[in-house]
């Protein structure tokens, strides 16, 4: 999932029934949803199915554009795909199904899983859900730490931006990616970049009398 | 004390109390800002400061010019104590935190007075509620989700219900000509705008003086003509550190000139920087209004 993805997932937008619903509701049916998706026992595919009818209604409901879903899905298909075609031996062994049928299961309860959190994202503004997880006692420090990545991600992805065109300025080989050793040597200035970043952020805070305590200004 | 803050408009400025704590004996009204002997080394043995000697009153903007490196923004942080003092320690502060990371330990010498009142440790909450600190970039000053969240950050912070620093942030946004933007991500905001939320977050805190690092920086020039206004419309006592010297000659009566952690020059603007010798021995360049001038008066 790219910066830009991560953008509007943050930035929700819409005014459908589900974006409209708490905060609250939302996450707590989203993760009960991929409670009961990982409950499911293997090969039961009825149940998965009856599942994968729920979210289907919901994705309807919830307006977003399915080929986004799908572009989103198909990236994350790889991982879980490398993932599961890794562990799938084991269980394929233990339960006596075959072992591109435990691949499959695996692919189908963790798309389940992935696209209910998309459909989320989708119908909740970020700072919405965390005003919901607040209400319902996350820790302040966590609530705090996904306001700032949430914030500062965009920030890190333009100065990321901006390094990769200068590189680019001044590199002659035309096309083709940049070989390890730059993407190291660019992980490495990003990060000494953020904790100066990190520095400042922090002096700012307490520029304006932040002692450490995380006060929310919602209920 | 005369106070930015919104309760107290720019219309009827000059508020003055007694501050609480005066502990500097010296002045029976003390200025807004009062330096002495100022030293700060970098955490890397660099001496930044040396001995910096300056007084702000009550309500007058002063430009604090010079060329980078000079210790400017570092002359800033100090105000608001957001770097220990080292006066008389050793070349190399034992504590290796980095520049800006704000590191208290007791500190027994003052080298800095806000309003009278001793810039140390034990002082540090009721100097932050006076000083107002605006830094060059705003992504460092606002990470909050939304606008009217990272406004009301200071309130809350200053013990006021939610209620109250829900108003105030709104107050204040109205101030800085940006109703509307509450709910707005700041990364959806433009630099200018920014900007502007910046220093709403700053004046909610009701502060008496104003630092502001290179206000005018990276500005388009309306968003840098309207910062200006609005800077000039708030009636506190002003530092600004800047490299716009048009702005400098502008919004302050006075200048400082600073280079090398010393204050080379300090005196009326159009004096400090209508000195092309000067100007020019220090990184700096006559102001363009003024060498038009000059050339007419030729």
């Amino acid at each position: 999932m790219s910066v830009d993805d991560f953008g509007s997932l943050a930035g929700a937008r819409g005014d459908g029934p589900l974006h409209r619903l708490d905060a609250r509701i939302k996450l707590l049916a989203a993760v009960a949803f991929v409670v009961a998706v990982a409950a499911v026992p293997l090969g039961s595919w009825p149940a998965l199915g009856v599942l994968a009818l729920i979210l289907g209604g919901l994705i309807v409901l919830s307006g977003a554009s399915p080929l986004r879903l799908l572009a989103r899905w198909l990236g994350f298909l790889l991982l879980v795909g490398f993932l599961a075609a890794l562990t799938a031996g084991g269980r394929a062994a233990a339960s006596g199904m075959s072992w591109g049928m435990v691949v499959l299961n695996l692919l189908a309860k963790n798309s389940l899983a992935f696209l209910m959190m998309m459909v989320l994202a989708e119908v909740t503004p970020w700072n919405k859900l965390l005003g919901g997880m607040r209400r319902l006692g996350a820790p302040p420090v966590l609530i705090a730490t996904l306001g700032f990545m949430q914030r500062y991600i965009f920030v890190l992805s333009d100065e990321l931006g901006r390094i990769l065109t200068a590189r680019r300025a001044r590199s002659f080989r035309g096309r083709g990616g940049l070989g390890p050793a730059s993407v190291s040597n660019l992980i490495g200035v990003l990060l000494i970049r953020a904790l100066e970043r990190e520095e400042r952020v922090h002096a700012a805070m307490t520029a304006r009398g932040w002692d450490g305590t995380m006060r929310p200004l919602d209920d | 004390m005369v106070r930015c803050a919104p309760w107290t408009t720019d219309s009827n400025e000059t508020k003055r109390l007694i501050p609480v704590a005066t502990t500097d004996p010296t002045t029976a009204d003390p200025p807004a800002i009062r330096a002495r002997g100022l030293e700060y080394h970098y955490p890397d043995g660099r001496h930044a400061l040396r001995g910096v000697d300056l007084e702000v009153a009550a309500g007058e903007s002063v430009a604090l010019v010079g060329p980078n490196g000079a210790g400017k923004s570092t002359l800033l942080l100090h105000l608001n104590g957001l770097l220990p003092g080292n006066r008389g320690s050793s070349a190399v502060s034992p504590h290796h935190h980095g520049a800006g990371r704000p590191f208290f330990r007791p500190r027994r010498v003052a080298s800095v007075w806000i309003d009278g009142l001793e810039v140390v440790d034990r002082n540090a909450r009721e100097v932050r509620r006076k000083v107002g600190l605006l830094f060059q970039d705003p992504d460092d000053q606002l990470f909050s989700p939304t606008v009217l969240e990272d406004v009301a950050f200071g309130p809350l912070n200053l013990g006021m219900s939610k209620e109250e620093a829900r108003r105030l942030a709104r107050e204040c946004l109205k101030r800085v000509d940006l109703v509307g933007a509450e709910d707005r991500p700041p990364h959806h905001l433009s630099f200018g705008e920014r900007k502007r939320v910046c220093l709403a977050g700053v004046l909610a805190c009701g502060p008496s003086v104003l630092a502001l690092d290179e206000p005018t920086a990276n500005l388009d020039p309306r968003s840098r003509r309207r910062f200006i206004q609005l800077i000039q419309s708030l009636s506190c006592a002003k530092l600004i550190a800047t490299h716009d010297l048009e702005m400098a000659l502008e919004v302050c009566s006075r200048a400082i000139l600073l280079d090398g952690g010393q204050v080379v020059a300090d005196g009326p603007s159009r004096e400090v920087l209508g000195d092309p010798e000067l100007l020019e021995a220090h990184g700096l360049e006559l102001p363009l209004s003024l060498l038009l001038e000059r050339e007419a008066r030729k």
